[in-house]
């Protein structure tokens, strides 16, 4: 088989689990409050600040990239409307799921925008018909019966649940193709049906999207004086430390499988795919993230190095890791 | 909740409803023959078959410069690709093609119901709605299919349905020359096809794939082939 998708498919990959984790981690801090703990996160709190206004422009990046990857369908677009018609492809499924959750994105990233900065707040409500002016606190709010907090509590909560399902369907799409591509399709445990590349993109996703929310934007907007937590850096190692153990699952059953899944795997440790794996994986991936997290759990919070070092890395090896589940497909043996 | 808003969500509904529909209209515009490839693997049974006797195959490929310039397709390009198997005791060809199953992961992936299956059990890719996605090439088990980047349409053999129709036979068939294709009608049961699948000499390729090939099968008598092999 001629290698169909490249790298514009790895990258649509890697923009979707970016932009979801993103909004996952912004969401998060959202809900549990961690965003208004005013003595511990600035009244600019950077990772719901960035994590919701990146992850829309992220998303929506990757889903041009997925248009430009179509043949007739770049030509002639309006084929792509079709797209939305067929209710047993894992690839209708996401046109759908991101056709809600990119606007989502959107609106949670104005909607935190607007909190962030009052004078937008009242610049967009002034020209809404269906704004209000608070009376109890002078606030303006979009909707005469929620105030701005609740709004962008429902946007994240939604937002949220959605973006666990955009990282989690990038898995679900390559790992869909089923016994075709026998490597995509190695169940994460031996008895159950159920394929490791969907729990490893969604790990992935997380991780992503706190290196861009928490490593990158936390760390350096706050120039290394984030507010400590070493809770949250222990997660962080966890995601890490998870994503590894998924991987080594992935191999492992995939040599335990034979055939083209063996190879594949093959291919990755010691053949064509090794110095992707483990230069750009592991040791970006892994061992630099790791090292980094271990410093920012001990100390509570990343400087500026440890932040901008795992943080990129982590961002970097989640592209390399989308392209290496790609180039590795291997067709069954017949 | 006042009157705009009320007049905000309707237009909303109104406007998913109607591209919905669109889409569907579109769909459902097809021709008479074309079904939901879902439905149809319950109820159709494939009208021909095409059983390729790998104990005559010599390899020659003469079925796939066949199908090639009856296809016109690219350079590096065929619908039909060959595996060399065995030892050197015993080396035998193993030609693929599309296996036109009753339960097409091809059909199933597809985003636009590009790849529909007909009544008579042909799979087809109907080109004025495939989108050049690709996930139909990965799909599939047998590696049968193929991306015409000119056209950015996927493609694969489809039984040179206007011969078949006629009441010919494919090209590969007719190329063949050793005679190892043999290319009939299900319906006939004194057919040679009809009589090979019935004594089980013939039998689809890799069922455990599960896509049931309705029109291809093989004979193949290598010990080495039995269930439970490479795969």
């Amino acid at each position: 088989m001629h290698a169909q998708w490249g790298w514009l498919a790895a990258i649509y990959l890697f923009l979707g689990g970016l932009g979801s984790g993103a909004l996952a981690y912004a969401a998060l801090f959202e809900l549990t409050g961690r965003r208004y703990e005013m003595d511990r996160c600035p009244e600019v709190c950077p990772v719901t600040l960035v994590g919701s206004t990146v992850s829309g422009p992220i998303v929506a990046a990757g889903v041009v990239l997925l248009i430009f990857e179509l043949g007739a369908g770049l030509r002639e677009p309006w084929r792509i409307p079709l797209m939305y018609t067929h209710a047993s492809s894992a690839m209708t499924w996401g046109v759908w799921l991101l056709t809600i959750f990119i606007p989502l994105a959107f609106l949670y990233g104005g909607l935190e925008l607007m909190h962030v900065y009052p004078s937008l707040n009242a610049w967009v409500v002034e020209r809404l018909p269906w704004g209000v002016v608070d009376p109890r606190d002078g606030t303006y709010s979009p909707l005469r019966e929620l105030s701005l907090r609740r709004i962008k509590r429902i946007v994240a909560a939604v937002g949220g649940v959605l973006a666990l399902a955009v990282a989690t369907y990038t898995g679900i799409l390559i790992s869909a193709v089923g016994p075709a591509i026998p490597f995509w399709s190695t169940p994460l445990v031996p008895f159950l049906p159920l394929p490791t590349l969907p729990v490893l993109f969604l790990i992935s996703a997380l991780s992503t999207g706190e290196a861009l929310t928490v490593d990158l934007a936390a760390t350096l907007l706050t120039r290394g004086q984030a507010p400590r937590g070493r809770r949250e850096h222990f997660i962080h190692l966890g995601l890490i430390t998870g994503e590894a153990v998924v991987l080594g699952q992935l191999l492992a059953h995939a040599f335990l499988e034979g055939g083209a899944a063996a190879q594949s795997a093959r291919d990755i440790l010691i053949g064509a795919h090794s110095i992707v794996f483990w230069v750009l994986i592991m040791v970006l991936g892994f061992v630099i993230p790791f090292i980094g997290h271990v410093y920012a759990a001990g100390r509570g919070r990343h400087q500026p190095i440890t932040g901008l070092s795992s943080g990129a890395s982590l961002v970097l090896s989640g592209l390399f890791l989308r392209y290496l589940v790609i180039a590795s497909a291997i067709h069954a043996f017949l | 909740m006042t009157k705009k808003d009320l007049s905000r969500r309707h237009f909303l509904g109104l406007a998913l409803a109607g591209g919905a529909t669109a889409g569907l209209g579109v769909k459902l515009s097809r021709t008479a023959d074309s079904e939901d490839a879902g439905e149809l693997a319950q109820t159709a049974r494939a009208r021909y078959a095409l059983i390729i006797d790998t104990t005559k195959c010599t390899g020659c490929q003469a079925c796939v410069e066949a199908c090639n310039l009856r296809n016109d397709l690219p350079e590096g390009q065929s619908y039909i690709h060959g595996r060399v198997k065995g030892d050197e005791h015993l080396t035998w060809y193993l030609m693929v093609q599309c296996q036109h199953c009753a339960n097409p992961p091809c059909a199933t992936v597809c985003p636009t119901d590009a790849t529909y299956v007909r009544d008579d059990g042909v799979v087809l890719v109907d080109e004025k709605l495939c989108v050049g996605c690709k996930y139909c090439i990965y799909a599939c088990p047998y590696d049968a299919r193929i991306f015409d980047a000119q056209r950015g349409v996927a493609d694969k053999c489809w039984l040179c349905l206007d011969w078949v129709l006629a009441g010919g036979e494919p090209a590969c068939v007719q190329a063949c020359i050793p005679g190892a294709r043999i290319f009939g009608q299900l319906d006939d049961p004194d057919s040679e096809v009809s009589k090979l699948i019935a004594s089980g000499r013939a039998k689809p390729l890799r069922p455990e794939f599960g896509t049931e090939p309705a029109i291809l099968a093989y004979i193949i008598e290598d010990p080495a082939e039995e269930p439970g092999g490479e795969g």
